[in-house]
């Protein structure tokens, strides 16, 4: 491992620094730094291709940077495998499930569970596996294979496979998307609940209510950079983040009829959003 | 793809009683596929008291190929990945028991020399071709297998042009054939054992969840390219075994050709019985190996002339309608229908259940077949 200067207490639990990942020539995240501090929430938006699971895979371990450092409780983990970090308790769900089809539900949790950062018996992890769906709420459909669940369903069971791993760091990649209104407040909870019980969570997703919320601190990001860093209702309203997500044209028209001010709230920037997608 | 539609079209159907039940796995499966698989090869086992000889040596053969079929169930089947050349692991058990004994070196020691050899290639050979998948992993282990074919051949190992001639083994007075035909029978017994105690561990898990998701295995722990290389090298092992006992009972072999220490026909025969019995199954190596080898012999003995042209057909039938084999059949038919509330389950009455069984069995191969 590559040293990481003075062995002082790290407040922050992981830290990204200049990182810099291209696919051939086009960069996806570029100089990309931020850092999580143990136990906060921290929610990382922005539109359709803005580099967004592609940070969580550089932070997952399933790709390497091009250039820049990720480091983890002090430690550069930029090189290491993605099954590595997950000793390490650093657990991620997938944009698209990756379900175990051939499995059923209760298998795929225990397959996190025998693996990660336990080191469990059969039994003490098949323990660990009921718990885990019961508390996402999957635990009816326990015996159900991976390829008989919803999309909802699906997503829940990402997140519990990746509990029952026991993370101290949760990145969870759009796990509410395709949800219902109640859904995504009961994975609102959920997630509240994980955080309560002491594990630090990455969050990506496009629902702005979940977004605020969950997290203590909302990360923009547009084209690979990071354009707005700051608490969920500063972001939601700063003018980047609207042009970045809306376009510029639209940021104009908007800055002309509102006199330049910063005063839609959350639920307006939302709405316009959803408009500006349809 | 699986038998049953995702629960998520069902909401959506108006006619809702009609979609399929959700179906679990029996809670001892593992139990049944072991008692099965126990009791053929004790029924196989009844053979040499016939007095048969042909008999005996047609079934020693077809024993022989489900061994193979069972070693290569652990890379092919577990870990789905489609090692088209395990042969070469076969050939070196041969060529290293030929040898040896042709050095007045003691059987056993050659058989254990061989399984070493194996293992050693098998994790060296691994480190690369391991980190290929699909096609380039089937094409690069197929090379292997040829390659050192034509080694052994080229050198003259075992004999000119690697025909290898070995001393008539003796074992204290027993009838050699019966000795091998239960060295198979045994081999086989305890691969039967292996799978099933794997079908319960922490290494089958990592196996199985590499074949169904191996960017998902990784992420959550499981060192994928070790475990791997692991079920690689151990798939040798009784490969090689199975090649040192063949190489002894046939005591005249070539390296490449029909029927050749390394003929690559073998490596297809390992893929094609256990895909036909159900690949990462406990009984479905075992069960696939005795069909088609059995088969293959009854078709090449009464219908001599087609023989070639039969047995492929029924090999497309089988890779049309029945690609998950024919252990999954068998599961389809006899899975209880789990309603969501446990009890519920238990009040469905057996003429329907065997009912629902058949339509499943019909849905299965209807989802299943291309």
């Amino acid at each position: 491992m590559l040293p990481d200067g003075p062995n002082g207490p790290s407040a922050s639990l992981l830290e990204l620094s200049e990182v810099t990942k291209r696919f051939g020539g086009l960069p996806a995240v570029h100089n990309f730094g931020f850092s999580v501090r143990e136990g906060e929430v921290v929610g990382i938006i922005g539109p359709n291709g803005a580099g967004k699971s592609t940070l969580i895979s550089l932070i997952g371990g399933a790709i390497s940077p091009t250039a820049g450092t990720v480091s983890y409780q002090g430690r550069d983990i930029s090189r290491l495998s993605p099954h590595a970090r997950s000793y390490l308790g650093i657990a991620r769900t997938f944009q698209i499930a990756q379900p175990f089809v051939g499995l059923d539900v209760r298998e795929n949790v225990l397959v996190g569970a025998l693996f990660g950062r336990r080191n469990l018996s059969r039994n003490e992890a098949m323990r660990v596996a009921d718990e885990v769906l019961e508390r996402v709420g999957l635990a009816r459909k326990a015996r159900l294979k991976g390829d008989q669940l919803t999309v909802a369903d699906r997503k829940q069971l990402e997140m519990a496979r990746a509990l029952a791993t026991n993370p101290k760091l949760l990145l969870l990649d759009e796990v509410m998307a395709g949800l219902t209104y109640n859904e995504v407040d009961q994975a609102v909870e959920l997630i509240r609940d994980i955080n309560r019980s002491g594990v630090t969570v990455l969050v990506v997703e496009h629902i702005m209510r979940a977004i605020r919320g969950v997290s203590d601190r909302v990360v923009v990001m547009h084209h690979g950079r990071k354009i707005a860093e700051d608490t969920p209702d500063e972001v939601l309203s700063d003018p980047r983040v609207i042009e970045a997500y809306l376009g510029e044209r639209y940021s104009k028209q908007r800055q002309a009829t509102q006199g330049n001010q910063r005063q839609g709230s959350a639920e307006t920037i939302e709405n316009e959003w959803k408009e500006g997608l349809a | 793809m699986d038998s049953t539609e995702p629960t998520g079209t069902k909401a959506v159907r108006p006619t809702k009683a009609r979609a399929p039940a959700p179906v679990a796995r029996g809670k001892h499966s593992w139990l049944w596929s072991l008692a099965v698989g126990m009791l053929i090869l004790g029924v196989i086992g009844a053979i040499p008291f016939q007095n048969d000889i042909a008999g005996l040596i047609l079934w020693t053969n077809v024993v022989m190929f489900c061994c193979l079929a069972q070693s290569w169930n652990l890379i092919g089947g577990f870990v789905g990945y489609a090692a088209f050349g395990n042969v070469v692991f076969f050939g070196i058990g041969a060529y290293t028991v030929a040898v040896a004994l042709q050095h007045d070196v003691p059987y056993a020691i050659g058989l254990l020399l061989g399984v070493v050899i194996s293992a050693a290639f098998a994790f060296l050979l691994g480190l690369p071709v391991l980190r290929l998948k699909g096609h380039y992993f089937a094409i690069a282990t197929l090379g292997v297998a040829v390659a050192i074919g034509e080694v052994v051949e080229a050198e003259g190992i075992g004999g000119p042009g690697g025909e290898a001639s070995l001393p008539a083994p003796t074992f204290g007075g027993l009838d050699t054939n019966t000795v091998f035909f239960f060295a198979f029978v045994t081999l086989s017994a305890l691969l039967l054992l292996g799978t099933t105690w794997l079908t319960r561990t922490r290494f089958g898990y990592a196996l199985v969840a590499i074949r169904e998701n191996e960017q998902a295995a990784e992420a959550l722990g499981i060192a994928t390219f070790w475990y791997k290389v692991a079920a690689f090298t151990i798939s040798a092992i009784p490969t090689a075994l199975a090649g040192g006992l063949y190489a002894y009972w046939q005591q005249f072999f070539n390296p490449s050709g029909e029927g050749g220490a390394f003929d690559p026909s073998r490596s297809i025969a390992m893929v094609l019985m256990t895909f036909l019995g159900g690949a990462g199954t406990i009984l479905g190596p075992l069960i696939g190996g005795i069909i088609v080898e059995y088969l293959d012999n009854y078709t090449l003995i009464n219908f001599s002339t087609i023989h070639g042209p039969l047995l492929g057909a029924i090999v497309v039938l089988v890779t049309i309608f029945l690609p998950q084999g024919l252990i999954r059949l068998v599961q389809e038919l006899t899975r209880a229908p789990v309603a969501l509330e446990g009890p519920e389950a238990a009040k469905v009455s057996y003429i329907h259940r065997i009912g629902e069984g058949v339509r499943r069995v019909f849905r299965f191969i209807a989802s299943q077949g291309v």
